[in-house]
């Protein structure tokens, strides 16, 4: 691919370099490279309501103007993936609904170019359902990639088997395990798009899975892909209230706020330690990752993060 | 092949934790935003495969379905607006279709999206009026329901309504006609609407507990293009004006 040769690995690692020298944190070479043998490094990348934002936004005075658009995205992620063994790929839903793409050819486009990007997993947001489970169905083939729907019951339609509650990648015999909590659509989403589907307490849902994965998966690293959004002024569930409701979860990568972090939120857990909560705005204008460095012996975690922001200006 | 720099806004931070019992978490480091002056272009295999969907719907966007004499504007303090007038005109003609006895029709000054310029009208120009996916709703409604979105009407300064006319004076309704008779809270009345709204959406109040709801399915954008369509085929042109449906009197 002729873009990673003008932007090749060791411009890349320059480019990290000068962030380092213009950096005061010392440590920053040592949590770029995993330190030994010993240390594994995995990287997180991850998306949300990307809203059929294929192209990047147009320019028209809007927020994110001019960023995102999928061919960059795919550029970055691919360079991330020359230069880290252990990548991981993670989307959190409302991949649908926001420009004509969707509206035009309902959804192929969309999952089609996840699938090149090779997504490792995604979740279902509402606007999956905007044209209901057969809409979600249409070009469900074009997904190469499974869908974690922990706490929506399908069984009682179409999507039946077709969906995932958790799934478990193992990388350098670093088990990461990864399930997904979806918003009640209640409300959201026009009662015949979603007939026959239920949905089940998100916290509920979390407190089952999560010793499932970490007692007999024994899942190093716990991810949960969600789109219940970052936080509500009412008592609605969200990422934030799941963080400190259940214990040994690493990291909730949410969606549906569109939340803009320029870093995660640290949130107590149940077991006081501590749930990084992360969000990507939204339209792919921000690419969200997350480094976990993973000392086999001492069984130390360390974590880094880079929320990129997928930009046009012309050299 | 346009070349982009890429601008990270970065910022990096560690944390440790150990997996004792009281996990020592070194607090976050400097949070600042940082530019990389590198160019980061388009994937041409990712661009390679858009293309064509691309192409198709840029000449599905670009398509002139047909022509307005006068430009759809629209404007939240005035008490009509064209662009609302349009909207609203088309939705009742749109429901008709389906229920001839269908009166009046409602819209919201927030939800209707932009203005068209006056000449030909694009497939495109129906998407950016109407971008969200809410489809066409018929509701029979009481009277008093009636009267309570007039009031809620000529409290937020009026809203598109087709089908009636109305005069406002210090956020009551007066002078309701509908179809060109006095507005009677005695009798039911049929308002096309969509199911957004229907749903007590944008604060719309008065449509929640209709005697009667047709949910027809008609996507609201569709059914505009459909209208404008139809329009063109009987050698027509829109021709909105500001017809004083809704008067504040001061």
């Amino acid at each position: 691919m002729e873009e990673l040769k003008s932007l090749n690995r060791r411009s890349f690692l320059r480019n990290l370099g000068v962030l380092g020298g213009t950096l005061a944190v010392s440590q920053l070479p040592q949590f770029v490279q995993a330190k030994s043998s010993k240390e594994v490094k995995i990287t997180i990348l991850h998306s949300n309501d990307v809203h059929s934002r294929i192209e990047p936004f147009p320019m028209d005075g809007s927020r994110f103007q001019g960023l995102g658009g999928i061919a960059r995205r795919s550029t970055l992620i691919k360079q991330i993936r020359q230069s880290e063994r252990n990548v991981l790929l993670l989307d959190a839903g409302d991949m649908f609904q926001g420009t004509p793409y969707f509206n035009m050819f309902d959804g192929e486009v969309e999952l089609s170019l996840m699938s090149q990007l090779k997504y490792d997993a995604g979740t279902f947001g509402n606007h999956e359902f905007d044209n209901g489970i057969a809409g979600i169905l249409k070009h469900f083939d074009k997904a190469t990639f499974p869908f974690l729907t922990s706490n929506y019951d399908f069984s009682q339609t179409a999507l039946a088997g077709k969906t995932k509650d958790y799934v478990i990648f193992e990388k350098e015999r670093i088990k990461i395990g990864v399930f997904g909590l979806c918003i009640d659509v209640e409300g959201l989403v026009d009662k015949n798009n979603h007939a026959g589907m239920r949905y089940l307490d998100p916290i509920t849902v979390a407190n089952k899975i999560v010793p499932t994965l970490k007692g007999k998966h024994k899942c190093d690293i716990v991810i949960c892909l969600s789109h219940l959004g970052y936080s509500y002024k009412e008592g609605k569930v969200s990422d934030l209230r799941v963080a400190a409701a259940t214990k040994d979860i690493d990291l909730i990568i949410g969606g549906h706020t569109h939340t803009y972090l320029d870093k995660p939120t640290e949130v107590k857990n149940a077991a006081g330690k501590i749930t990084l909560v992360n969000q990507a705005a939204h339209g792919g204008a921000v690419l969200g990752r997350i480094d976990f460095i993973l000392n086999s012996k001492t069984k130390e975690k360390r974590i880094a993060y880079n929320n990129y922001i997928l930009n046009n200006d012309i050299a | 092949m346009r070349s982009y720099t890429k601008i990270f806004a970065l910022l990096l931070t560690v944390i440790t934790f150990t997996n004792c019992s009281t996990p020592k978490i070194a607090s976050l480091q400097s949070a600042d935003i940082y530019r990389i002056d590198s160019t980061i272009t388009q994937d041409s295999s990712i661009v390679n495969y858009y293309r064509p969907f691309k192409e198709k719907m840029e000449q599905e966007m670009n398509r002139v379905i047909g022509h307005t004499t006068n430009s759809l504007t629209k404007s939240r303090s005035e008490a009509e607006f064209t662009a609302g007038n349009f909207f609203v005109d088309a939705m009742l003609a749109i429901g008709q279709r389906i229920d001839p006895t269908a009166q009046i029709s409602l819209a919201t000054k927030g939800g209707i999206r932009s203005e068209v310029d006056k000449g030909p009208i694009t497939v495109g120009n129906i998407f950016e009026l109407m971008p969200f996916e809410n489809a066409i709703s018929i509701l029979e409604l009481s009277g008093q329901d009636i009267n309570t979105l007039l009031h809620f009407i000529a409290k937020t300064g009026g809203q598109p309504i087709g089908g009636m006319t109305m005069k406002i004076k210090d956020q009551q309704p007066f002078d309701v006609m509908i179809q060109g008779q006095p507005f009677d809270i005695n009798k039911t009345y049929k308002l096309v609407t969509y199911d957004y709204l229907a749903n007590g959406g944008d604060y719309v109040e008065g449509l929640t507990s209709p005697l009667k709801r047709v949910d027809t399915g008609i996507i609201v954008r569709n059914g505009l293009i459909d209208y404008i369509e139809q329009l063109t085929k009987e050698g027509k042109s829109i021709n909105t004006t500001l017809d004083g449906r809704v008067k504040i009197i001061k």
